[in-house]
């Protein structure tokens, strides 16, 4: 059986599979790296949704896996996995500290082949490459659409649904894997087949025999076609209905050039966000599983009933999708977008700004403090703590009780061995800290207007919280260099200067100032 | 010197041991602990850093949104405390957790006294905890130093009951 052949050479498979990790948290970025690396997969890591949207777009066949985070600052978890659902046809896999019902169901919705919560363990880690494999099996089996693959289907899915956890539900691929009627499952492929036919045979000639002798497909009947090409015609209608109102507002306010890129692209996307109220299951999964066409660029003839309600044409020669993409433009769609003409000049302006600052930055962070008499410090130190063991809240430094009073939030002294670590982090976050709360502020209440303006300040975060990781990197790794009583020295010393300068909080809001002074 | 060490080494475990017991730590800062091998050796103390960091930032981003002279955007505190709660437990860090859960239902709530006395609370919790983790981690060196066999070892004779 073929089947046992696929299984048989993906023997080898989840070793080296190539996941991609996107979250905000840094400190559960790490730790998912660490965690992946120990289940022996190929990890890429980044905190930012658009930059894995562009590693993705980058090279489609760089990753097998995308794993990431519900909430981002950039984009919404939920909407990156639509995206590369659609663009790239990746098993995404969701992340979040939200254990609500609602969230699971909403990323099942969006397409999530799992959703996990933090913290994140191992055991559910070593189990997700079942996600790929399923994945490119399905992608074999549906083209052609018969029962007997579909019982197959039923109980792979049947056996899935025990190893997982139970706060998760189907996918609607699921669901329809589950039908045991013999009758056709509209899948990404089948639907995309019906799109492309669609499309050649032109707006005005979109007859369901055209269409099916186009689509060249073993056991679909004409009936298909035309119940298909039915629902298919009236869910457009109404999306662009709405469209047609959210339009008028939209065009005016954005650069027409930009507007076109944008929609061009991620007409899907939006299609896909939207609810659409249609009677059959089957069907939503059908339009929500449309995907992009090879070439990314053209979508000619696609929604062939409103071809006369085609807005922009673009001089480029291709004509954007009518009405689809436009309303369902959240403005978080327009801010992350995808990599075409209107953004290089973007990623330019962040690269500058990420070389530059970081070089000016690194030379400071390093100042090695001195110390005199560390063993002494320590050996008093070490006294102080084990006669207090008992009590373990009492701690040994002479302001303790300075410490629990004083509120004010002090730069970070360095954790790890690299000592200074915290201290040049804590300038580089003054610099995003700002823009990144203006940029929280601006998310909240979104209109056409502000989103050219997030535009720039979004670039502009970007760059510099980049910056701020590059720097990370940078100072961790140089830290090995010194020896080990220098860096316990001088740590030692360091909490002492930071104790010093300590400025007495109040518990009223003085101590916000305090936090913004010393992070300043 | 072998006895110091010993005795060192003893304390060191019982610190630990009281932290746990005092639920300054989870078991998850336990999973953490068995991620760190010779592969990775300085993990924990990356993550914690990190961790730290975490904090500094996130209380400043909710110090300032509850300062507001006008309406004061709960919505955008709550972010920041589920983000917080989403990382503090990923490390162990079980109290600051455990504030963060009340800290969101008093955002919910928009109670704002509240939220500003939950945030104060947060921010000492998590100070006091990495001047613990500090401790630990400096005698932790200094045993090493001493010593050359992994002070880990004991750790997780200790506290996962492995060999």
């Amino acid at each position: 059986m073929t089947v046992e052949q696929d299984f048989e050479a993906l023997d080898q498979f989840p070793v080296g599979m190539r996941v991609l990790a996107v979250d905000d948290d840094q400190t559960c970025l790490r730790i998912l790296q660490t965690l992946l690396h120990r289940c022996q997969y190929h990890v890429t890591t980044t905190d930012k949704a658009q930059t894995a949207l562009e590693l993705l777009r980058e090279n489609k066949n760089k990753f097998d896996l995308v794993i990431s985070d519900v909430d981002m600052p950039d984009m919404d978890g939920f909407k990156l996995l639509e995206l590369v659902g659609l663009e790239m046809d990746l098993p995404v896999i969701m992340l979040s500290a939200h254990s609500d019902p609602k969230y699971v169901m909403k990323g099942v919705k969006h397409g999530a082949c799992d959703y996990l919560l933090k913290p994140v363990r191992i055991e559910e880690l070593k189990n997700i490459w079942q996600h790929v494999v399923r994945k490119s099996k399905f992608k074999k089996m549906k083209s052609t659409v018969t029962n007997g693959d579909h019982s197959l289907g039923n109980s792979d899915h049947k056996a899935n649904r025990k190893r997982k956890d139970d706060d998760q539900s189907e996918e609607e691929e699921q669901e329809r894997g589950n039908e045991k009627k013999p009758r056709v499952i509209w899948t990404r492929e089948l639907h995309n087949k019906f799109l492309a036919a669609v499309d050649h045979v032109g707006v005005k000639n979109a007859v369901p025999k055209k269409i099916l002798d186009l689509m060249n497909v073993d056991n679909l009947t004409r009936e298909n076609v035309a119940s298909h090409l039915q629902k298919f015609r009236s869910a457009l209608k109404k999306i662009n209905n709405e469209a047609n109102n959210q339009q008028a507002n939209m065009a005016a306010a954005m650069d027409s050039h930009y507007f076109m890129q944008m929609s061009s692209l991620k007409g899907f996307g939006s299609f896909h966000h939207r609810p659409i109220p249609l009677g059959s299951s089957q069907f939503h999964g059908g339009a929500a599983t449309m995907r992009h066409y090879p070439s990314n660029r053209t979508f000619p003839g696609m929604f062939p009933p409103h071809v006369s309600s085609s807005r922009i044409h673009n001089d480029g020669g291709y004509i954007m999708l009518q009405g689809l993409p436009l309303p369902p433009l959240d403005n978080l769609h327009i801010n992350n977008n995808n990599n075409n003409n209107a953004l290089p000049s973007f990623t330019s302006q962040q690269r500058s700004l990420m070389v530059a600052p970081n070089n000016h930055f690194v030379p400071e962070g390093h100042q090695q403090s001195s110390s005199s008499s560390p063993h002494l410090e320590i050996n008093k130190r070490l006294e102080d703590w084990s006669n207090n063991i008992p009590q373990s809240n009492v701690h040994s430094k002479p302001d303790a009780l300075k410490w629990n009073i004083d509120t004010s939030t002090t730069e970070p002294t360095s954790f790890c061995r690299d000592t200074d670590f915290g201290s040049s982090y804590a300038t580089t976050q003054a610099d995003f800290l700002d823009p990144f709360q203006m940029k929280q502020h601006q998310e909240n209440n979104l209109d056409p207007m502000t989103v050219a303006q997030l535009l720039r300040s979004s670039s502009g975060n970007e760059g510099l919280l980049f910056m701020g990781q590059h720097k990370l990197e940078n100072d961790f790794m140089d830290s090995d260099a010194a020896s080990l009583d220098d860096i316990v020295n001088s740590m030692m010393t360091q909490q002492e200067q930071s104790q010093a300068e300590f400025s007495e909080g109040d518990l009223g809001f003085g101590w916000q100032n305090n936090s913004l002074r010393t992070c300043i | 010197m072998d006895s110091h060490v010993a005795q060192l080494q003893m304390q060191y475990r019982n610190y630990i041991l009281s932290l746990y017991q005092q639920g300054f730590l989870d078991d998850q800062f336990t999973e953490l602990k068995s991620l760190q091998d010779d592969g990775s050796p300085d993990f924990v103390a990356e993550v914690l850093s990190l961790f730290f960091d975490d904090c500094v930032k996130l209380v400043g981003n909710m110090a300032r949104a509850l300062d507001q002279t006008g309406t004061v955007d709960f919505s955008q505190v709550g972010a920041n405390v589920h983000q917080l709660k989403g990382s503090s437990s990923s490390v162990g860090a079980k109290r600051v957790k455990g504030l963060c859960i009340n800290f969101k239902e008093l955002c919910e709530a928009k109670n704002y006294e509240g939220c500003v006395r939950c945030l104060q609370q947060v921010d000492i919790e998590y100070k006091t905890l990495k001047a613990k983790l500090q401790d630990m981690f400096n005698v932790s060196v200094i045993i090493v130093h001493m010593n050359p066999v992994s002070v880990w070892d004991d750790f997780n004779k200790i506290i996962l009951g492995k060999e």
